[in-house]
C-alpha cells in the first residue's frame, strides 16, 4: 500500500497493554494484558503457574455430536472470548476463566496471546494488518525464540505489512528526548523502569541494552499499594480496602526529601494531614485520614528496612552499582542520562532525590580516591535523572515517537524478508533512533 | 466475537468520556479504521469543541452516489467545512450538547458510525432504485417490459481499497453486490475458498433465507463493460456476489442489511486469521504432546546394580 498508513505500536506489558498509532501522543487503548476464555482452565486461580490446556472443540472429539450433521459438528468456541476490561468481566460470571498470556514481561501462553493480539488488532484498533506497519516491544533478556515466534505470529496469521520489534527500554530512552533537559538525544542511558510488579535498572549503551548489568528489584508499584494499605489497617481506619490504598497512592502521595524533618514539619503543621473520601457501594461516603503514608509510602524505593525485611538495598544504591558494574567507557553516559519510566516513577520530586543520592554516592567515592591517590584532583562527574511528562507509558511513547519517523519502514523487516529467511531474521534489526537516524 | 462491531470503538470511547461531563482537555489524535480509512479527532479552536474529521479514499465515488445527502442527514447540525487533507468534518461543542443521557449516547454513537454512514450511500441509493423499479415493473408483466427497467440501474462501483471495489446494482426484485477480492498470500487463498464456499452453501443447509451467495474468479455478467473491471483471467482476483431478495430489501431492515454487507470484507479477513490462530493453536498442543511422548520413551535407568546371594554386586546391561 502506497499510501502511508499509520504504524500501529503495541506496548504488551505483564499488566497493561498499550495499544495505539504512531503519532499520537498518547495510546489508544489501554486495558490489562487478561483474555477470558469459555471453561476456563484456570477457573479463578489464574495465580497458579500451569499453563491453560487449549479447549479442543467438539468436532475434534470424534462426532461426538448427536446428529451427523456437518455444521452440527463445527464449534466456534476458539472465538468465544474477551481480552482487556471485557474479560474481568466476564471473569466474575461464571463460564470463563481469566488467564494473564504474559508473565514477568515475557509471553508465556502464545495460544492466548494469538488471539488476544488478533481481538485487538480487529475490535479495538480496526486496522487491516496487511495495510499496517507494526511496531512492537518486547523486555530486556527476551530469548530470541520468542522473537521468532511473535514473527511467526504477526507474519503468518496475520500477514502484517512489516514489524519491528524494540526494547522497551531503549523506547523509554526515546520517550526522554521530550524532556527539555535532554540535547543530544543519544541512546545511551540508564532506565528505571517501575511497573506494578517489579523495578529493573537497565543500563544500554548505544541503544544496546547491557545484558549482565541489569538488575531487578522487587519492590514496585503493588508493593507501595499493599504498604499504604498496612499502614491504613494499622491506624483503624474506616475504609482500607486495596482500592481505597490505591487510589491514596496516586492521589497524595510524594517523596520528601528526609524523613525525619518530614515528621516535625506534619507535626507543626496540620494542614498537611489530608482527608480522603471513599464512596462505598450502597452510596455511603466515609472519610479516610491520610498522614505520614503520603512520603513514607515511596519512600520504601530510598529505604525497604521499612517495608521488606528481606529485600535491603536502596534504589539509589542499585543504581550507582549497575552502572559500575557497567564497562568503564560508557559509565559516564550512564550517569548523565537516568531515565525514568513506569507508573511508579511518578511520585512528585522522585527524580530530584534519586539524583540527590546518587550523587552522594558518587561523590563520596571520588573523594576517596583522591585520598587514595595522593593530591589527585577528579573533574567531578554529572548526575542526572530525567523526569518527563511522558513517563508513564513511557515504552509506547517512545515507539510512537520513533515510529512516525519516515526511515521507519526502512528498518523493519517486511513480508517478503521473512518469507526469505524464515523466522530467524528477526533475531537482528537495525537500530532505529541510533547514531544516523534522525 | 463472532462478528465485528461497526463503529469505531475508539472515538465511541473518547466521546463517551469528553461527553460524561469530564473536564476538558485538548484532544490530537490520529485513528485507522479497516479500508484505509482516517480519523483525526482534535480540539482545534477551543477545548470544548471537538472535531472529527474521516478521510476515505473512495469519497469521490461515494459523493457520486449520494454521499453528501446521507451525512447531511445523519450529522445536519454538526457537519462543517472539511478540515485540509480530509474529505469530511463534524464538530461537536461540549458546551451545546443534548441534555438527556440517552441523547447523548445515540450522539456517540452516530459519529462512531461515520465511516458506515458514509459507505452506506450508494447502498441506499440501490435500495430506493430497487423500490422505484418494482413500482415500475409492477406495470408489466416481465415479457413486455421496457428495456431499462427489466435491466435494472447502473452499477455502482465504489473503489474502497487500491485493488479492490464493491458494485452495487439495482433491479426490479432484487439487489446484487458484487466484491472484488484479492489475495496476496496462496494460504489466504486457500482459506478464502473455503470460507466463501461455506457462505455459499449455508442457503442448502439450514438457513434458507440467506442472501445468495456466489463466488466466480472471473468478472460476473452484471459487471460487463463496467470500466475498470477486467478478466485477467488468471483467478487471481475472486469475485463474491451476494443476492438481496425483497425480503432483505424491506425499509425496517435495510440499516441492518448495510452494516452487513459493508463488514464483510474485514469479516471474511478476520475470520481466515482467526483460523489461522486456531490451526496454529493445534499444531501446538501436537507439538507439546509430541514431546511429551519423547520423554517418557526414556528408559527408567540404563544401569541396574544387582547382588548375588553372598552380596557381591554385578552390573546388567551396558
Amino acid at each position: 500500500m502506497a499510501n502511508q498508513t499509520p504504524a500501529v505500536v503495541m506496548d504488551n506489558g505483564t499488566g497493561f497493554s498499550k495499544l495505539g498509532f504512531a503519532g499520537n501522543d498518547s495510546p489508544s487503548f489501554v486495558f490489562p494484558t487478561a483474555i477470558a476464555t469459555k471453561g476456563g482452565a484456570a477457573g479463578g486461580g489464574s495465580g497458579s503457574g500451569r499453563p491453560a490446556v487449549a479447549n479442543k472443540p467438539s468436532f475434534l472429539t470424534g462426532g461426538a455430536g448427536p446428529t451427523g450433521h456437518l455444521s452440527g459438528k463445527r464449534g466456534t468456541e476458539d472465538l468465544d472470548f474477551f481480552i482487556g476490561d471485557e474479560a474481568i468481566s466476564a471473569a466474575s460470571g461464571p463460564g470463563y476463566g481469566l488467564h494473564y498470556p504474559i508473565r514477568h514481561g515475557q509471553i508465556e501462553n502464545w495460544d492466548h496471546m494469538e488471539r488476544f493480539w488478533s481481538n485487538s488488532i480487529f475490535k479495538y484498533l480496526r486496522v487491516e494488518p496487511e495495510d499496517h506497519y507494526f511496531l512492537l516491544t518486547e523486555p530486556p533478556l527476551n530469548p530470541p525464540e520468542n522473537r521468532e515466534n511473535t514473527a511467526e505470529i504477526f507474519f503468518e496469521s496475520f500477514n502484517c505489512a512489516g514489524l519491528y520489534i524494540a526494547v522497551q527500554a531503549v523506547l523509554a530512552l526515546a520517550a526522554s528526548w521530550t524532556s527539555s533537559k535532554v540535547t543530544d538525544r543519544s541512546l545511551t542511558g540508564t532506565v528505571i523502569d517501575s511497573g506494578d510488579g517489579v523495578t529493573h535498572v537497565i543500563p544500554v549503551a548505544e541503544g544496546y541494552v547491557i545484558g549482565s548489568s541489569i538488575k531487578s528489584i522487587p519492590i514496585a508499584g503493588r508493593d507501595i499499594t499493599y504498604f499504604v494499605q498496612s499502614l491504613l489497617r494499622d491506624r483503624g481506619e474506616p475504609d482500607s480496602s486495596l482500592k481505597t490504598a490505591q487510589e491514596i497512592k496516586e492521589a497524595h502521595c510524594y517523596v520528601c526529601p528526609d524523613i525525619v524533618n518530614e515528621f516535625g514539619k506534619y507535626d507543626r503543621d496540620r494542614s498537611r494531614f489530608m482527608k480522603h473520601v471513599v464512596a462505598q457501594p450502597g452510596g455511603r461516603e466515609v472519610t479516610v485520614d491520610v498522614g505520614y503514608e503520603r512520603f513514607l509510602a515511596p519512600e520504601i524505593f530510598f529505604n525497604p528496612e521499612i517495608y521488606s525485611s528481606d529485600f535491603l538495598t536502596p534504589l539509589p544504591v542499585v543504581v550507582d552499582g549497575v552502572i559500575q558494574s557497567s564497562p568503564i567507557d560508557v559509565r559516564r553516559g550512564l550517569y548523565k542520562n537516568i531515565v525514568l519510566s513506569g507508573g511508579s516513577t511518578l511520585y512528585k520530586d522522585f527524580g530530584r532525590r534519586l539524583q540527590r543520592d546518587i550523587k552522594q554516592l558518587v561523590d563520596a567515592r571520588i573523594r576517596q580516591s583522591e585520598v587514595r591517590s595522593g593530591g589527585a584532583k577528579s573533574g567531578g562527574l554529572e548526575v542526572q535523572v530525567i523526569t518527563h511528562k511522558r513517563q508513564r507509558h513511557g515504552p509506547w511513547f517512545g515507539g510512537s515517537l520513533l515510529g512516525q519517523t519516515p526511515e521507519f519502514r526502512s528498518y523493519c523487516h517486511t513480508k517478503a524478508e521473512y518469507q526469505e529467511y524464515g523466522p530467524g531474521i528477526v533475531r537482528r534489526f537495525a537500530l532505529l533512533g541510533g547514531p544516523g537516524g534522525s | 466475537m463472532l462478528l465485528l462491531d461497526y463503529q469505531n470503538v475508539l472515538i465511541q470511547s473518547v466521546l463517551t468520556e469528553r461527553f460524561s461531563g469530564a473536564p476538558p482537555v485538548s484532544i490530537d489524535q490520529t485513528v485507522s479504521d479497516f479500508d484505509g480509512v482516517t480519523f483525526h479527532i482534535s480540539t482545534p479552536e477551543t477545548k470544548s469543541k471537538i472535531m472529527v474529521s474521516i478521510q476515505i479514499r473512495c469519497f469521490p465515488d461515494l459523493l457520486r452516489y449520494g454521499a453528501e445527502e446521507v451525512l447531511n442527514r445523519e450529522y445536519g447540525p454538526y457537519v462543517v467545512s472539511p478540515e485540509p487533507g480530509f474529505d469530511f468534518s463534524i464538530v461537536v461543542d461540549l458546551e451545546n450538547l443534548p441534555a438527556e443521557k440517552e441523547a447523548r449516547d445515540d450522539l456517540v454513537n452516530k459519529i462512531a458510525l461515520l465511516k458506515r454512514n458514509a459507505m452506506a450511500a450508494p447502498f441506499e441509493q440501490a435500495y430506493k432504485e430497487h423500490y422505484h423499479l418494482k413500482q415500475e415493473a409492477a406495470k408489466f408483466t416481465s415479457e413486455e417490459a421496457p428495456q431499462g427497467v427489466r435491466e435494472g440501474g447502473e452499477v455502482k462501483a465504489i473503489h474502497y481499497r487500491e485493488e479492490e471495489a464493491i458494485y452495487v446494482k439495482a433491479s426490479h426484485d432484487r439487489v446484487t453486490v458484487i466484491f472484488s477480492t484479492i489475495f496476496r498470500e496462496e494460504t489466504d487463498r486457500v482459506f478464502g475458498k473455503v470460507f466463501i464456499q461455506e457462505f455459499v452453501d449455508a442457503r442448502r443447509r439450514a438457513i434458507q433465507n440467506a442472501p445468495q451467495v456466489l463466488f466466480r474468479n472471473d468478472p460476473p455478467l452484471e459487471l460487463q463493460g463496467v470500466p475498470g473491471v477486467k478478466n485477467t483471467g488468471t483467478g487471481e482476483i475472486g469475485y463474491v456476489t451476494f443476492v438481496l431478495f425483497p425480503r432483505h430489501l424491506t425499509p425496517q431492515r435495510m440499516p441492518d442489511v448495510i452494516s452487513h454487507i459493508q463488514t464483510f470484507r474485514d469479516y471474511f479477513h478476520y475470520h481466515i486469521k482467526a483460523s489461522k490462530a486456531y490451526i496454529h493453536s493445534r499444531m501446538r498442543r501436537r507439538t507439546a504432546d509430541f514431546l511429551q511422548v519423547l520423554r517418557r520413551a526414556r528408559p527408567d535407568s540404563e544401569e541396574k546394580e544387582r547382588k548375588t546371594a553372598s552380596g557381591r554386586t554385578f552390573k546388567v546391561g551396558s
